[in-house]
């Protein structure tokens, strides 16, 4: 067996092993779950949610705010890596890509879900104001979702015709799908060419449009007058925060595959030391973001926001907001400034924290806010004062998580998640391989 | 020492028992209380407007003052020792409610031309029964806006009805409307002279929407004629230049009223991304056919 073949062996898609099959039907379970419960809450209304005229918004949108956030790794690794020319990035670039793109169509879902009425999906259209930031969620969204696909699949092409040829004597069935989405790639001149130049554009066009989708999704709270969230700080704030989200799933991901996928010879300890150096980076930047957006108010916010800051500081969200900020941005800091945090393990351990971190960032950045209305009503119940999800948000939240989840397995399960063609390009095994066979 | 051990039993079992029907008796005799409404009622009459009853119910609660919601009022007219049933009316989560007297009502006075009212509630599961009355003459003001001398006043007249006879020595108060608390103008206590007259300068420059204001003589409460008002529309304000920029503000407003820098801009964005994808998508056509 030759190096080339090999590296194709060691790359290509496996079938799932027993533990394989048991996180995927974990998955589904946690799906299946959730879309009970959504059948529930579509029958009944909203009222199953613990969502009430003050929490308006709950889980659900946080967790959009949090898929939208992690959607951004494909800009940070692919886009930024590329145009930087950090050659490091090739081992970890397409499970940035299949992050990115699990993440933004569970973006989407998840703002049907809060609908209250999902039949009237098409009035966002038919109704739309090119005024309101949630038009423009409504369109950078699908946008996002199309070049997050593009972002994958035009890369994709070389390896696909390798597998078919791969598989074209022992998996004959996969083999002619792999055939039929390589689109006949033979590696020609011309399609090289137009490969390398749409990869081009894609890589510039994904910086300003993942921009863009996080300031939107910024827009969609800084535009109101409400505590909290009217704030200039806002846009930067959000696209920092994303970098950091993103980073901490592809760390995640990436050590688990590798472990699974037995891929310690691809993604070495280099690659991690790498990423937590750029997660790093990334912290810091967003720690920056986060004093400027609860320093300033302490000097000069009005009694609402005093209200609303000593609610996080001090109050009712108190073991949320430091969770957040102590296990989801300061320790991972701390660990990651040292060379023995930035090996694979204490990395991943980081990647999970700042993962969970910057899950519950979200919700305490659109929780507390709506607890303290801007024209507050008078008599309501207590209750509305305080806001908890209730077990059919909890279930369908968990289903949506499961659901992006079950999109990278199987992502994972069928497409090579390491480039095989650029990693024999860099190998120089093409070169030799076709000597040898000369 | 057996003995003693059963009367220490006993009386321990006596003590439970008495301790636990003094525990009983207490939450029935919280559940038998029944609460004591107390019932407000003013006669208020607007000029060429409507005559009403605003009827307030309260109660005390656990020492505190409560309204009382939700309860079936009966108003009557009483007429020497009969009583004239002119409605019913239910008081609303501020225990409050306005009762009008309709002129199809024709109530009736007493021999001193006294109107007596009476307000009566039946009493439910949680509130004992209670009534109250209040007595009125009627009473109207006649309200001028005059000019002397480059200056505005107001001119108002108290007379009592049923007599005609002009009511000397009353106070009465000249405000402003305004959208929460009444702007008072003139002295704080305006008294009508002998005629039954007052007069008060309008001051300049009281803002009011297209310098209108809308002047209120207020007889307030007057332990024989009730409140009596009476509205006057006086062009003699400052007109109030609205510094409001929010009509101005297109990002609020409809979508037909879209900037237009915000139409080109996103639509440029949304045809250069939307172009680029079209670009590539007929790459993969392209690379599908090389």
């Amino acid at each position: 067996m030759t190096k080339y073949e090999s590296l194709i062996n060691d790359l290509a898609p496996r079938k799932f092993g027993k533990r394989g099959t048991i996180w995927t039907l974990i998955l589904v379970v946690f799906i299946i779950l959730g879309l009970i419960a959504y059948i529930d809450q579509v029958n009944k209304g909203q009222v199953v949610t613990n969502m009430r005229d003050y929490a308006l918004w709950g889980i659900y949108i946080s967790n959009f705010v949090f898929f939208v956030a992690t959607s951004f790794v494909g800009s940070a690794t692919v886009a930024v890596l590329r145009l930087t020319n950090n050659s490091w990035r090739t081992p970890v670039v397409r499970i940035a890509e299949i992050i990115s793109l699990a993440s933004i169509v569970m973006a989407g879902f998840t703002i049907m879900i809060d609908m209250g009425r999902p039949d009237r999906l098409l009035n966002l259209f038919i109704y739309a104001r090119l005024q309101s930031p949630i038009t423009w969620d409504v369109i950078i969204i699908p946008t996002s979702i199309i070049l997050s696909f593009l972002l994958l699949y035009f890369p994709l092409l070389p390896d696909l015709a390798i597998l078919k040829k791969h598989h074209l004597k022992t998996k004959p069935t996969f083999s002619k799908w792999y055939g039929k989405l390589s689109l006949n790639w033979t590696g020609s001149k011309v399609q090289k060419a137009i490969q390398s130049k749409s990869i081009k554009i894609i890589a510039i066009m994904v910086i300003p449009v993942g921009i863009l989708l996080q300031t939107i999704d910024a827009w969609l709270f800084s535009t109101t007058y409400r505590i909290g969230w009217d704030s200039t700080n806002m846009g930067a704030y959000f696209t920092s925060g994303a970098f950091v989200a993103g980073l901490g799933a592809l760390i995640t991901v990436v050590y688990i595959i590798r472990k699974v996928r037995r891929l310690e010879h691809y993604i070495t300890d280099y690659h991690f030391d790498k990423l937590a150096q750029y997660l790093l980076l990334t912290c810091l930047v967003y720690v920056y973001f986060n004093i400027n957006e609860y320093l300033i108010p302490i000097f000069n916010a009005p009694v609402e926001e005093d209200i609303h800051l000593n609610a996080l500081v001090y109050g009712e969200y108190a073991t949320i907001f430091w969770f957040s900020q102590i296990v989801g941005l300061i320790l991972p800091i701390l660990i990651l400034l040292f060379k023995n945090g930035r090996k694979p393990l204490p990395v991943f351990i980081v990647g999970i924290m700042v993962v969970l971190g910057s899950w519950w960032k979200r919700y305490i950045i659109v929780t507390p806010t709506l607890l303290h209305p801007f024209l507050p009503i008078e008599g309501v119940p207590e209750s509305w004062h305080h806001y908890f999800p209730s077990i059919h948000e909890w279930l369908i939240t968990g289903a949506t998580l499961a659901m992006a989840l079950l999109i990278i397995t199987l992502f994972v399960r069928f497409l090579p998640v390491i480039p095989i063609q650029r990693i024999a390009e860099e190998k120089g095994l093409l070169k030799t391989d076709k000597k040898a066979e000369s | 020492m057996k003995n003693r051990s059963t009367s220490g039993s006993a009386f321990l079992a006596w003590t439970i028992g008495f301790l636990f029907c003094l525990g009983l008796s207490n939450i029935y005799a919280q559940n038998d209380e029944k609460y004591r409404v107390r019932l407000r009622a003013d006669y208020v009459k607007i000029m060429e407007g409507d005559a009403y009853l605003n009827i307030k119910a309260t109660a005390k609660i656990e020492d505190e003052t409560l309204p009382v919601p939700n309860i079936d009022i009966a108003v009557y007219n009483e007429v020497e020792d009969e009583e004239i049933i002119l409605g019913n009316t239910k008081t609303n989560m501020k225990g409050e409610s306005r009762f009008v007297l309709n002129k199809s009502m024709d109530l009736k006075s007493d021999s001193t031309n006294t109107y007596n009212l009476g307000i009566s509630f039946n009493g439910n599961d949680s509130f004992r029964k209670a009534s109250k009355s209040t007595s009125f003459k009627n009473a109207h003001i006649v309200a001028n806006l005059i000019a002397k001398d480059s200056i505005n006043y107001l001119t108002a007249t108290l007379r009592e009805t049923a007599t005609d006879s002009l009511l000397a020595g009353e106070s009465l108060i000249i405000q402003v409307q305004r959208l929460f608390n009444p702007l008072k103008i003139g002295e704080e206590f305006n008294f009508t002279d002998e005629n039954g007259t007052i007069l008060v300068p309008i001051e300049e420059g009281i803002p009011g929407v297209d310098g209108n204001l809308i002047i209120e003589v207020v007889l307030d409460d007057s332990d024989d004629y009730g409140t009596v008002i009476s509205i006057v529309n006086a062009p003699v304000g400052t007109p109030i230049v609205e510094e409001i920029t929010f009509d101005q503000r297109k990002m609020w407003s409809a979508r037909n009223k879209t900037p237009i820098f915000l139409l080109v801009f996103i639509n440029l964005i949304i045809a250069v991304i939307y172009g680029l994808f079209i670009y590539l998508i007929s790459n993969l056509f392209r690379i599908s056919k090389n």
